[in-house]
Formats: C-alpha cells, structure tokens, sequence
C-alpha cells in the first residue's frame, strides 16, 4: 500500500483485529502460532485462489495447469472449500480472490480489507457501464477494490418447443404472461417450475425479477439509504411501501407453479426441467450446463420476465457472476497480481465467458455465443439491466427465506414488515 | 500409577513441591491446546462482542449496545424460542423412547444384541447425511406415501409448514439422539441388581409396580444425565435443520447457532458474537445446574 492510499486516519479510540491479535499472542509466548515464510527469490511464490463458483472448478483447475505450464515463477493452489468471511476474520485471507461480487463481499470492501486495483491495465480495460453496478454492491471511496470478471444475465427459461406445441410466444406485457400462463395450464402444461426448497432460487427469480421489472433497484436502495435507521410503514421509502405491488406479482406468478414446489430443490428443478416438466424455470444460464446434463438437445431460449404492461420496461437481472479482488492483507499481491492479469487476457477471459455462457466485463468482450442466450443480448448492450435487489440487502437479513415465506402463503405484508424492521435494526448496528 | 508419598504434617507445609511431575507432565499438553484452541478465542469473542467489528479491520468499543439490539431483536427472540422449544420436546421424546427401548432390549428376549445393535447404528451417522437421507423422506416418499393412502395433510412436504416442520425436525434429531440416550439407560438398567427384582416378586410386586418403584428410582441418576446433556446438545442444534430445512418455511426453524453463524457473512460478527456470549451464559448455566443434579444423585 502505498502511503496516498492510506485509509482515513484511525482515531485513537480504535482498535485493529491485528493489534488484538498481537496483544493475545503475547499471552502465548513461546508458542510459535504461524511463521509465515517470506518467498524466496529463485523458488516459485505459491498464491491461494479463492472460487466461489462450483460450477467452474474443473475449469480453473484446468486455466490453472495452463497458467502454470505457460510461467514458472507462481504458482496457484484453487481453493473453494474454505471460509472465506472467517479467514478474513483470522487475517489469513487468499492471494486472490474469484468471487461472485454480492453482499457477502461488500463487508470486505466497505471496510477497506481489499486493495486498490485502479493502477492496473485490467482495470482500464473494463466496460465502465459496470462500475456504477459495483459500487452498488459495495464501494470504498477512491478505490477500485474488485475487477469484474463476469457478468450474468439473467431472466425466464423457456423450452421453445412446448412453447411451438402450445402455439404460445414469448410474452412482453404482464397481461400476455398471465395469458400464456393460463393457457399452458389449460392445455395441462405446468408453466413454471419452481424449487422453493432452496431458498436462493426463490430470492434470485421470482422475488428480484417482480421487483426489478416494476421498480428502479438502483433509486430505491438509495432512497432507503437515505432513509437510515427510519425505515418503516411512514417512510418516503420502504420495503412496505415500494415493494408491495411486485410482491402481489409474485403471489399471483406462484399459482402456476409444480404442485410440489415447497420441497424440490435447484437439482430436482434442473432435471425436470430437462425433462419437459414445465414450460419455463426462473433461472440464470448457469443452470443451462446443468439443465444440458440430462438433456443435452433441449431447444431452450431466454427473456426477461415482463412485470408491467409495458414493453420497453423490459429489463434482465444482471449480477456480477465473479470479480477479481487481492486482499490488503496479503503478502503475496504481486504474484496474484500477475496471475490476475494471466486471467483477463481476452483469449482466456473471453472463451470462460462463452464457455460458461456469462457476458464479457471488458469493453471490447463479445457477446456469448449460446443461442439460448440471444433473448437477453440486447437488453445486456443496451444497458436495460438491474442488480438484483436480494443481493442489496446484507445478509444477516434473511430475505430469501421472507420470499419462501410469501409464496409459501404468508401474507406479503407481514413479510415486508419484517424487511423493514430488520432494515432499520441493521442499519442501526453499523450506524 | 505414580501415587504420591503419604501426607505427614512436614511434607504437607511444602505440598506442592512433592506433587509427582508426572501429573503436571499429563496436563500441560492437553492445558496449552485448551488455553489456546477454546478460551483464547473463547475471551477474545466475548471482547469483541463489546465492539463494533465486523471481524477484521479496525473497531471500536461500543459498550453493551450490541446486548441491547439483541434482546429487543424479534428474529433473535424468535431462533431463542424455537430452540428451546425444539429442545424441550425432543429430549422428552428422547428419553421416553429410549428408555423403554432399553428396558425392552434389557429383558430377555430374542435376539437381544442384534437388536442393540441395529439401534446404536444412528449413532455412527453424520448429522448432515442424516439430514439430507430425511429430507428426501419429507419431500418425496411421505408426500406420495400420504397421496396414495389419501391423508390430506401430509400431502405437502411436511417441511414446507412451520409446525409440522417442528415435528419433523424433533423426529430426525430424536432419530439421531435415541441410540446415545438408549446406551446409557442399558448400562443403567444393568447395574440393577436381579437380586432386587427376585424380592419384589417373591412380595407380589408385577411388572409395572416393579418398573414404577425399583427400576425407575434406581436409574434415576442416568435419567438426570441423558435429560441434562440431551438438552444441551439440543440447544445447539445446527447441522440437521441446515441439512432439512434451512431455516425454513420462512425464518420459522432457524436456531440460536444458526443465527449466530449467520453473522460470520452477514458482517455481523459483533453483534452475533454478543448473541454467542448471551448463549454461552445459558449454557453455563446448565453446565452448572447438570453438576449440581449428578453430584446428589453420587450414589445411584
């Protein structure tokens, strides 16, 4: 760290994890805790690298064989097991990070635990459409504390050939959907399959699509920002207040879901609908690897679930599917700096976007090859995207399992209320 | 066994010193590894829950404001009382299970080890596997089971509503908790002697006079210790309602460890950490009062 990018200055009153931990180590003198051996200068610096995507291990593992073939000067061990929060906690954070880039990494940015990456080439070489994104997530001023290295978008699934025998096409008004659904549901076709099991599949469909395709993300997390530790029913801004017309969306959305919803999960959805089971799944692309697994020919296409009666409302939930981060706290920032690099030459980052069908976070990163992905293409290059609102709010707030909650048959009101509560109580705590 | 010499009035001035090292040798090892894996972390934890941290970085000290936002929390009110509720119950239903299995598997009936055995396999299972060999249970065969046989409620995944949850939970865990309970309740059982048994029948004592008025008193001690550490292993219950239900329907079966463990990636930490410390205290609490109970009951 370089002395102008020095956090603010402490106050005297604070105390570092750091400063503790010595203290507390001083207790146990004698007891040689950890020797962290420094590199040497002819052997290869080892750097651990942190995935958070189990989709992709077998991929990194095979990028890393490369990466290691290619140089001799760093090496890389993947990891995707660890706890990462806690050992951040136990300062012994990884070399590099490949993170989807929601609020369990806002912590580590908002508290400044990860460093500057403005100085480097990749971070020039992003599509600036995205920064305003990241610092949504998270922000630590006059830093650039992650590169993206993936963005997925995401919207409904459909099996264009149910779609075909129905003599149904995608729908860009609610009421269209609505007719869709109704006729699917005549002709005894399910229309959505739902996995409501897994809590996740819940918060990232039904409950931020409703949401994102009624109500601007962006303005209403700002809005309740400014509203603070106040946020409740006689706010300007409020969960109760601005979510309540997607929320009645979703109730409605839920009716022509599978019967057995309430206890399948994101595998039982992926393999049924590989099987036909339903006309349309509430997923990202990274369920059309799995969905491919058991069928490998489906005709599948993507659109953005149409939540008001007009169509240029339209817009797809986008999230950052992996960024790039190296945390202040380790030692070995240039080794995982090179490596950083290694994985953002368009030859590698390109062909892992199409491979893994995400879209490019680099200005001039083609789009993805998939057919299935060509409903979303131009919503993504237009800009018409949102982050999703469930991975706006931190996670010690269980949103997710509120959604479950509502469309299992508790009213949206209670539940809403209880965002705000816990919203306020939270915003209390870190105040 | 190293023994130490006998106390006479002059050693016992200088007692320490004539202690046999080998003792200090034995503990030492096991004190350090104590000292530094549980209550260092154990201190610092409690330090912090006085702080603002959210687990690295800098902090400041904020007195008991993390306790206040936690008792006048409803999401942290709501996991106290699923758990002790949750306890409450499957220890009840533990030990009543378990001890009329031991008294069964006790009497001389057919068949009595492979019997044992069979039971005690539970006990060798991960929670986690457990949890996820019930679920498909709960979500897929008791659901088509229910449908075939036309019993309406339990059509649905019992995991989907907030008390039948409960009860499937208490089930799986009791599933899990029986075999342990069910050991100690046989040795128990056993230290009975049959001699006992052939008076109260010479007297005209039957079966359930003799269960209500020999066996039950006399294992009355193992009782006390199977509800005292059931309890407190029920406290912490973590990794089958992980496994079964996730917290779910809503946030209607997350525990108090749940929550806590939440913090670690909610940026939390403090904050859960004061929730760690207030359950720490319920836990001595009980530690304390399980010591109490076993030290009257020495001679059972």
């Amino acid at each position: 760290m370089s002395p102008d990018q020095h956090p603010p200055a402490r106050a005297a009153s604070t105390f570092t994890r750091r400063g503790f931990l010595a203290g507390a180590g001083a207790l146990g003198s004698g007891l040689a805790l950890a020797a962290c051996g420094a590199p040497t200068g002819s052997s290869p610096t080892t750097i651990s690298f942190y995935l958070s995507k189990p989709e992709v291990i077998p991929y990194f593992h095979r990028l890393i064989s490369t990466y290691h073939s290619e140089q001799d000067k760093v090496r890389v061990v993947l990891d995707s097991s660890s706890n990462v929060p806690a050992d951040f906690v136990r300062n012994r954070p990884p070399d590099l990070g490949c993170w989807n880039y929601n609020f369990a990494v806002a912590e580590f940015v908002n508290h400044g635990a990860l460093s500057d990456l403005r100085d480097t080439p990749q971070a020039r070489s992003i599509n600036p459409a995205l920064w305003p994104l990241m610092r949504q997530t998270a922000d630590y001023p006059g830093r650039i504390s992650a590169i993206p290295y993936s963005v997925m978008a995401e919207g409904v699934i459909y099996n264009r050939d149910i779609f075909a025998r129905h003599g149904v096409s995608v729908p860009t008004t609610w009421s269209e959907l609505v007719g869709v659904c109704e006729r699917l549901t005549a002709a005894g076709v399910t229309p959505f399959f739902n996995t409501y099991a897994d809590t996740w599949t819940i918060a990232q469909g039904m409950f931020d699509y409703t949401i994102g395709g009624m109500v601007d993300v962006a303005a209403f997390f700002g809005g309740l920002k400014q509203e603070g530790t106040h946020v409740g029913p006689s706010s300007a801004t409020s969960f109760s207040r601005d979510l309540a017309a997607p929320m009645a969306r979703m109730v409605q959305l839920a009716q022509y879901s599978n019967k057995d919803a309430a206890s399948r999960h994101y595998g039982d959805g992926n393999t049924a609908f590989a099987q036909g089971k339903a006309a349309m799944y509430l997923q990202g692309p990274w369920a059309l690897g799995q969905i491919a697994l058991t069928s490998p020919h489906l005709n599948l296409g993507m659109f953005p679930l149409p939540v008001t009666e007009n169509p240029s409302d339209l817009k797809v939930r986008v999230n950052v599917d992996l960024a790039l981060w190296i945390p202040e706290a380790s030692p070995r920032k240039a080794a995982a700096r090179d490596f950083m690099a290694w994985l953002m030459q368009p030859r590698i980052n390109d062909t892992y976007n199409n491979d893994n069908d995400g879209f490019g976070s680099r200005i001039d990163a083609p789009a993805p090859t998939n057919p299935a992905l060509a409903g979303l293409r131009k919503y993504y290059s237009g800009g018409d995207f949102y982050l999703g609102p469930s991975q706006l709010i931190p996670a010690s707030i269980p949103v997710a399992n509120y959604a479950q909650a509502i469309v299992l048959g508790s009213s949206p009101a209670s539940q809403l209320a209880l965002l705000d509560a816990d919203w306020s109580r939270y915003a209390i705590r870190v105040a | 066994m190293a023994i130490a010499p006998l106390p006479t009035a002059a050693v016992r001035r200088s007692g320490f010193r004539r202690v046999e090292p080998t003792f200090y040798i034995f503990l030492v090892p096991t004190l350090i590894l104590f000292t530094l894996a549980i209550t260092l972390p154990a201190v610092m934890g409690i330090v912090l829950s006085f702080t603002n941290s959210v687990g690295f970085g800098t902090f400041r000290f904020v007195g008991l404001t993390n306790y206040q936002a936690a008792f006048s929390d409803p999401s942290i009110l709501q996991a106290y009382g699923f758990t002790f509720l949750f306890a409450v119950i499957t220890v009840v239903v533990v030990n009543l299970v378990a001890f009329l299995l031991a008294v069964s598997l006790t009497a001389r009936i057919k068949a009595r080890t492979a019997l044992r055995t069979t039971f005690v396999v539970p006990m060798v299972i991960s929670g986690i596997v457990i949890a996820y060999v019930f679920s498909y249970l709960f979500g897929t065969s008791v659901p088509a089971l229910a449908t075939a046989l036309g019993v309406g409620p339990l059509e649905q995944s019992m995991l989907a509503t907030p008390d039948l949850a409960l009860v499937a939970l208490v089930i799986v865990a009791a599933w899990q908790a029986i075999p342990s309970a069910l050991l100690i309740y046989i040795a128990g059982l056993l230290s009975i002697p049959s001699e006992v048994y052939e008076a109260a029948s010479l007297d005209g004592a039957g079966g359930w006079r003799q269960l209500r008025t020999i066996t039950m008193p006399l294992v009355a001690g193992y009782i006390v210790i199977n509800v005292i550490l059931g309890f407190k292993g029920f406290l912490n219950v973590y990794d089958i309602i992980v496994g079964l239900t996730g917290g779910g329907p809503g946030t209607s079966t997350v525990s108090v460890a749940m929550s806590i463990f939440n913090g670690f990636s909610g940026g939390d930490y403090a904050y859960q950490m004061a929730n760690a410390t207030i359950f720490f205290i319920i836990a001595v609490v009980i530690a304390l009062l399980q010591l109490r109970f076993t030290r009257g009951k020495a001679t059972f």
